[in-house]
């Protein structure tokens, strides 16, 4: 069990998704219902009618690993600026509108997709699909709405990653891993990005992407399926597919050797992250071997007893924290990464070899039957609770069709599991996880420290 | 992501809600040690969470800040059959997920588990132990202890946490919710496994406890698991009542000088409590004014005209004594004053009136937004709690709506005018304000 202060979470790279989180034989299953309208939207429907309610989501084929050096995070900045309005709806009446109904919405950009969401009462569906169709056609964008958003985002990054030693740390190892595949881009954007798109850049980012035939509607709630389709032929149907340019091959260089960065910021503590080039489902020649990695993250550090954790923090009490992220679903592959944070007194150098001993023992013997048996007791498990929430099924549905993969894929994810042995996480382990694989970023502390003594408060008797 | 809402610790007493359709049945009762029980049946999926609630939070930590928290943290470390490990496994290989926390009113554990009987049972069984026979073992709270203080440390390096402590500890200067929950260097420093203990031994008790569950199982299988969980339980005495916090008398403006490339700012004083009969007005009020995201004031005049900021948010958090009322953002430093500005000029002219459109709009989405807030079993499990623990009305969930449908602009206007006191207010910022 962890206090808020305990977590074993760097938030950034905690953000990627964990594996193992579902399953197939737990329960019976909801039949995903799939069409394509003839404009060439795809459309994906799961009817789960435990409340009167519905999530509309519309997932884009474009994110951070589509964009041009130079235009880092213009991904992002169009998604804020699709709430500013259209040919016949004012800026900020589609939040409005939303808000009128009691609905929660937003919207999220990563390295692969842009989503835009909303969660409302089921009556409200066919607005919300008006509403969200016109911006994918007929967005207006203008200078007077532009700038102000600019100032946003920058604050946004600001926020997120300037001040934040362990969010820069992730953002430079990814440039450093990556040299010549757009996956190192982050997604916000580097700051001069930011300061110097131009107005030009957004229209043209939109009209290169945003088009039916681009684009994934995903419906879960209590819905009918044909009614959905008919909603949606309605709504979406109306606007014909553009010609869409897919984005160019931008393969990354073989590595052949270790790299090393640090980074030095006012930080009490260090950190260490370390990532090995992979494969995703969507770049491997071989997918078993995918599912191979999937199950030795979950070795290394599916729960708080795996053994990251029992070997690193408990037993040897290296580690203060530590975790090891695996997400397998990137349109350019991926990376098999560690992050950790020493305990007190302990060099980030001694926790680097504890950590690399730790993989070396992956390759040496071979996992247990019953880390096996519980890596897959949880996976089944979770992917009950996974239902709990209609939000994060259809955000798993989304995010596997706009990279290329079935919408199905997580229904079968557990079973892909089951099938992995102990001789093909050792094949992989030392196939990916070796030196001239990997990239090392340090954050160590700069000696400096942000607080300036403490001034006495001081008492006014007015506002100001 | 574009935009970040306040974290939803908040939410949950936050929201409120419509639609009797939408009515949710709890059952109550109590244990035969005089635990309450709050009960909620949901067939629809093949599992079960469940709550136990103490009120052992840090606003019990009397001279020693930071000992509620270790004391959640570590009642998983060990119990007198089963070491650190063999808990974690226990719970693992059965596909159960345990959790804990502290905040200031109250530490909570939560298993959730699948229904199956050969998991489920002993899920409930290991969840049992782990809750009545922690062992505290002394190796594992000095590795946690250090763990603890190295996070103390990072923490005063980051602004926004720098603000939210100094607010708090201005805000209640001398009042048991002044300090973290997490304590600070020093207090964390100075607890030894004997203070966890004795800590244990007087609030986890039967007349101190409550279970909440929620799940796919029927009344007499809820009063089993209530009754398994709480029995070995010692029956204790309740924790006493909390003394009534002061508001401030004058207006307080306190800067950090931090360096850091944004300022952080809170804005705010005291609310009111849980139970409160103002704050279903108070409540509707902030919705409007910083509560909902897009549609509210503050995010309209502070981010969308102005663009000063990523986020900008205000909620209520009404807690066992007045909780706080808050304005929060973070801007770039040479932004800051006008900033604050914006926000103060905002709130007078909310608190001067607003029109009636905007009140129907905010009313709207509350009462339509009511099944939102009841579509999955974690969230009905974090109500009932809630209404467990703060002994609300049982039709709580289904008769705010009601109240919200009721109220009047001037109800909600003079609300505000008898809690929120303008000339009264703390003001933070961390950072290098310009």
């Amino acid at each position: 069990m962890k206090s808020k202060f305990m977590r074993l979470l760097n938030p950034i790279i905690g953000s990627l998704i964990l594996l193992s989180s579902t399953s197939i034989n737990a329960m019976a299953q909801t039949e995903l219902f799939e069409t394509t309208l003839e404009n060439g939207l795809q459309v994906v429907v799961k009817q789960d009618t435990r409340a009167p309610i519905v999530v509309h989501q519309l997932w884009y084929k474009v994110g951070a690993n589509y964009e041009p050096n130079g235009l880092t995070g213009v991904s992002h900045m169009l998604e804020h600026m699709m709430f500013k309005g259209t040919d016949s709806v004012e800026p900020g009446q589609f939040s409005k509108r939303v808000s009128q109904m009691g609905g929660r919405e937003n919207a999220f950009t990563s390295a692969n997709y842009t989503a835009y969401y909303q969660v409302v009462g089921k009556q409200h569906l066919e607005e919300v699909m008006t509403l969200e169709s016109d911006r994918m056609a007929n967005l207006s964008l203008t200078n007077k709405q532009f700038q102000p958003e600019r100032n946003v985002v920058k604050q946004e990054r600001l926020w997120s990653i300037e001040d934040k030693p362990t969010s820069k740390l992730f953002e430079q190892f990814k440039a450093t891993a990556y040299l010549s595949s757009t996956e190192r881009n982050p997604v916000i954007g580097w700051m001069k990005d930011i300061e110097y798109y131009q107005l030009q850049d957004l229209k043209n980012w939109y009209s290169q992407w945003y088009a039916p035939n681009n684009a994934t509607l995903v419906v879960v709630g209590d819905v009918d399926p044909k009614k959905v389709v008919e909603l949606a032929q309605k709504t979406y149907g109306v606007y014909p597919p553009q010609t869409i340019n897919p984005p160019k091959p931008q393969f990354e260089l073989e590595q052949q050797g270790q790299r090393r960065f640090e980074l030095k910021d006012a930080t009490p503590v260090p950190n260490i992250i370390m990532g090995y080039h992979v494969p995703s489902l969507v770049s491997a020649s071989d997918p078993q071997e995918v599912y191979a990695l999937a199950v030795l993250a979950s070795v290394l550090d599916g729960d708080d007893s795996a053994r990251l954790t029992q070997s690193l923090v408990r037993d040897q009490k290296i580690a203060s924290s530590i975790g090891a992220f695996y997400r397998p679903t990137g349109r350019l592959g991926a990376q098999f990464l560690f992050s950790a944070q020493p305990q007190t007194e302990v060099k980030v150098e001694e926790l680097e070899a504890a950590i690399l001993a730790e993989i070396k023992r992956v390759k040496d013997e071979p996992i247990q039957k019953s880390e096996l048996e519980r890596i897959l007791a949880q996976a089944e498990a979770q992917y009950v609770y996974q239902q709990d929430s209609i939000q994060s099924q259809a955000s798993s549905i989304g995010s596997m069709v706009s990279v290329g993969l079935p919408a199905d894929t997580m229904q079968n994810w557990v079973e892909n599991l089951r099938s992995v042995t102990p001789d093909q996480i050792q094949a992989v382990a030392k196939k990916y996880l070796h030196t001239d694989n990997l990239t090392v970023g340090i954050l160590r502390p700069s000696g400096e420290t942000n607080r300036k003594p403490t001034p006495k408060p001081e008492f006014s008797g007015r506002m100001h | 992501m574009k935009i970040i809402m306040q974290a939803f610790v908040f939410a949950m007493g936050l929201m409120a809600f419509s639609l009797s359709q939408a009515s949710i049945d709890i059952q109550t009762w109590q244990t035969s040690k005089g635990v309450k029980v709050l009960f909620v049946e949901a067939p629809q999926l093949p599992m079960v969470d469940v709550e136990v609630t103490f009120d052992a939070g840090s606003a019990r930590d009397a001279k020693q800040p930071g000992l509620a928290n270790l004391t959640s943290a570590l009642l998983s470390a060990g119990t007198e059959q089963k070491n650190e490990q063999q808990i974690s496994i226990g719970f693992n290989n059965l596909g159960a997920q345990f959790g804990g926390q502290a905040s200031r009113d109250s530490a909570s554990f939560s298993l959730r588990s699948l229904t199956r009987e050969n998991l489920l049972t002993p899920a409930l069984d290991l969840f049992a132990e782990v809750l009545t026979q922690p062992s505290f073992p002394s190796e594992i709270f000095a590795r946690d202890q250090a763990r603890l203080i190295q996070a103390l440390k990072q923490r005063e390096e980051q602004p926004n946490q720098v603000a939210s402590l100094t607010f708090w500890q201005t805000l209640y200067s001398g009042h048991p919710y002044a300090n973290p929950v997490e304590g600070n260097i020093e207090s964390v420093q100075a607890i030894k496994p004997n203070d966890l203990k004795a800590f244990y031994q007087r609030y986890y008790v039967a007349k101190n406890a409550q279970v909440s569950i929620v799940g796919a199982i029927d009344r007499k299988q809820a009063e089993q698991i209530a009754e398994r969980l709480t029995s070995s339980l010692k029956t204790g005495e309740p924790a006493p009542a909390l003394p009534a916090p002061k508001p401030l008398q004058e207006a307080q403006s306190q800067v950090i000088d931090f360096s850091s490339v944004q300022t952080h700012y809170m804005l705010g004083q005291l609310g009111v409590e849980r139970g409160h009969p103002d704050y279903y007005a108070l409540f509707l009020g902030n919705h409007l004014l910083g509560g909902s995201g897009f549609g509210s004031l503050l995010v309209e005049e502070v981010r969308e005209k102005r663009g000063l900021v990523y986020s900008v948010y205000s909620y209520f958090a009404p807690m066992r004594v007045a909780g706080p009322w808050v304005i929060g953002l973070s801007t770039q430093n040479s932004q800051a004053s006008e900033a604050d500005q914006v926000v103060k000029q905002t709130l007078k002219e909310f608190m001067a009136d607003f029109s009636d459109e905007k009140l129907s709009d905010i009313k709207s989405n509350l009462i339509g937004g009511w099944p939102l807030r009841l579509d999955s079993n974690g969230k009905i499990l974090g109500y009932i709690s809630m209404i467990g623990f703060y002994d609300l009305p049982l039709d709580y969930l289904d008769a705010f709506p009601r109240h919200i449908e009721r109220l009047t602009k001037q109800d909600v206007l003079d609300a505000w005018q008898r809690h929120i006191k303008t000339d009264n207010m703390l003001t933070l910022m961390v950072g290098q304000p310009e």
